[in-house]
């Protein structure tokens, strides 16, 4: 081919930089990882292979407290974003276009607009008012913040799979005297699953993560495993805390490898 | 056999119908003051060059849009304001949409499924059906395992399973090459004869529509020009765009020398008189300029001095069966002749002069 003939890696430096970059993304995480395995205490000088650290994060209570928490808040938090965003997918991309679509798009996206630390703030007034009136101060608040800010991480998949579905599949199914939520239930949500699936998946990871909007909303005792860790690395830094940062990462990583499997096979 | 009183019976009755996309400057008229009148177990086809509004009109017939105004009837029932689900009409779609989560069979199924028949008749029926499109083997595939062709058959099987009262096919054959395309239009009219459901067929192809149908409408821009069987559109069309749409036309502007009753004589390149068939209503002045058309296979050569007049031919074009070949006129007019290649001939060579005779009433005078 033409193009061939003209390509980036011919140019000077080229592979210098993409070295520097991979390692810049990765060397910190290899470092992390390795020193989870280390006999001593050390960060930094290596003194032998071990498990010591993966079963003392397994033994340590609070561990397994702020773990289970994180991962219901995820998955409940994703469900209902989840939910959400199909309704809100379905909503701009199902009815005729009307007054103002734009305008919506941007405003079901608010947390890729708003700065996190900003809603962050915000939520903390909030609920702190909320908290003043009715006296609750249950894991209400997190669930309604996380699914709040997942909600436009499950939006995006769910809607791009929308559009580049073939909306004659639904006028075919009326057509054939299916009623709208027949037309819904047998054609549209089928074809929809690896988008929902892709949606919950992000938005289970992006809740996992989240720290800042955690941080402002939580009640004393509902720390999740990010806030919890920044609380424990205030302290003396054992690696213990890496056994736990290599665990959370394996978790992400077999998350995400899932999501991509799910939108390669099934995206075609 | 066709039952001849459920022939001449109404299917579809439009009146006043038409459709405007859009509001204030905007708005657009994609369909304007259609009126027409389908009947039972026909195969109407709707023609026209891309753009002129077929979709829009099929469409309308399915449900998928609403008329902006006018009344819609099928069987006798106006329709207009009912979903598709509520209309007893199927549509093959241009690009099939087969549901590709489901089978073959479930495909075809579908229909029959949502209108709650019983488990034994959608099975019994499904079967029948892809026998009648040769589909058996295929049942259990799904649509992205099967090619055009197949996908083709199971669109159609999808949409006649419910036994419709009209059947909708928009452009199916567009996508199909031309060996493909000539065996599914066999495939089609044979589906039409055994089912005796009423076909309504959009194609921009005019050959398709000569071929296939009972009636033509010949559209253009939002309005129907002209409608008629195949051999009324071909011989006798009434508009410069019919004539010029459907296959190749010479198209004439020749004075009037005299009237008769139906008829016109006007004055041909080179002196002689000749009759032109006049469509209905239309009675041109004499003396003036009328526009009248002749096909190409109309016209015979002959010795200049045994002809009607005479051309200079400019080219030939040799395509097997017969020779295209194009001409000046003595007034300078171009013109075409379409030789059958009966025997093997020399071919015309630019420069010569040739005579033409026109087979009798093959000239028609045009209302422009
Ligand atoms: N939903 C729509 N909104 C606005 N204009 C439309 C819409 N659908 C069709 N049109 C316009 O109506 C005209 C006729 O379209 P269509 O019926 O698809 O033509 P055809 O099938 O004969 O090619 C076109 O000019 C098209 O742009
Ligand atoms: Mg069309």
């Amino acid at each position: 081919m033409f193009r061939r003939s003209y390509s980036v890696s011919h140019l000077p430096g080229f592979g210098f930089v993409a070295i520097l970059t991979f390692l810049m993304l990765y060397l910190p995480i290899l470092v992390l990882v390795i020193f989870s395995f280390n006999a001593g205490v050390s960060q930094s000088i290596w003194e032998g292979f071990s498990l010591q650290w993966y079963e003392a994060a397994f033994r340590n209570r609070q561990v397994r407290d702020v773990s289970i928490r994180s991962l219901w808040l995820a998955a409940t938090a994703a469900g209902i974003a989840t939910m959400v965003a199909t309704l809100a997918a379905l909503g701009t991309t199902r009815t005729g276009r009307f007054p103002g679509q734009t305008m919506i798009y941007a405003l079901i996206n608010q947390p890729l607009m708003v700065p996190e630390v900003v809603t962050g703030v915000a939520l903390l007034i909030f609920v702190a008012a909320i908290k003043v009136q009715t006296g609750y101060t249950g894991m209400g608040y997190l669930v309604a913040a996380h699914t709040a800010f997942c909600i436009p991480f499950a939006y995006l998949p769910i809607r791009a799979r929308l559009e580049t579905m073939d909306i004659n599949l639904e006028r075919a199914a009326a057509d054939l005297y299916a009623t709208p939520l027949q037309a819904f239930r047998y054609i549209t949500l089928p074809l929809l699953v690896p988008g929902i699936l892709a949606g919950f998946m992000l938005g289970f990871v992006i809740s996992l993560d989240t720290v800042v909007i955690t941080e402002f909303v939580k009640s004393a005792g509902q720390d999740t495993l990010p806030t919890y860790m920044l609380g424990q690395l205030r302290r003396t830094v054992t690696p213990e805390m890496n056994a736990i940062a290599t665990l959370f990462l394996a978790l992400s990583l077999m998350i995400v490898t899932a999501f991509f499997l799910i939108t390669r096979k099934r995206g075609a | 056999m066709k039952d001849q009183t459920a022939r001449d019976s109404v299917e579809i009755e439009i009146t006043g119908l038409s459709k405007v996309f859009g509001q204030g400057a905007a708005a657009f008229s994609a369909l304007s003051d259609i009126d027409l009148t389908i009947r039972t177990g026909e195969f109407f086809t709707l023609l026209g060059p891309s753009g002129c509004g077929k979709t829009t009109l099929l469409r309308v017939i399915a449900g998928f849009e609403q008329p902006s105004t006018g009344s819609l009837r099928i069987n006798g029932r106006e329709v207009a304001g009912k979903g598709p689900n509520a209309r007893p009409v199927n549509t093959v779609f241009q690009n099939y949409a087969l549901f590709p989560h489901m089978s073959v069979a479930d495909n075809i199924g579908f229909g029959l499924k949502m209108l709650g028949k019983p488990r034994a008749e959608v099975a019994a029926t499904t079967a029948d059906m892809l026998r009648l499109v040769k589909m058996e083997e295929m049942a259990e595939r799904k649509p992205a395992q099967i090619s055009g062709g197949q996908q083709q058959r199971v669109a159609l099987a999808r949409a006649l399973a419910p036994r419709p009262r009209v059947l909708l096919l928009d452009e199916p054959l567009s996508a199909l090459d031309l060996k493909l395309r000539k065996e599914m239009q066999g495939e089609l009219k044979r589906l039409q004869a055994e089912t005796g459901i009423t076909f309504i067929f959009v194609t921009h192809d005019q050959e398709e529509a000569l071929t296939m149908s009972d009636r033509v409408a010949v559209m253009s821009a939002g309005r129907i020009l002209q409608l008629g069987s195949p051999h009324e559109i071909y011989h006798a069309p009434r508009e410069r765009f019919v004539a010029d749409f459907i296959g190749d036309t010479n198209f004439m502007e020749l004075p009037v020398a005299r009237l008769e009753k139906g008829g016109a004589f006007v004055t041909l390149p080179g002196g002689s008189e000749t009759r032109a068939e006049l469509p209905e209503g239309l009675t041109p002045v004499i003396g003036e300029k009328v526009t009248v058309v002749i096909r190409p296979e109309q016209v015979q050569m002959a010795p200049p001095d045994a002809a009607e007049m005479t051309g200079t031919v400019e080219s030939a074009t040799f395509f097997g069966t017969d020779t295209h070949v194009h001409l000046r006129l003595s007034d300078g007019q171009g013109f075409i002749l379409r030789r059958q290649n009966s025997a093997r001939t020399e071919e015309p060579a630019p420069g010569a002069v040739m005579g033409l005779k026109l087979s009798p009433g093959a000239l028609r005078v045009l209302r422009d």
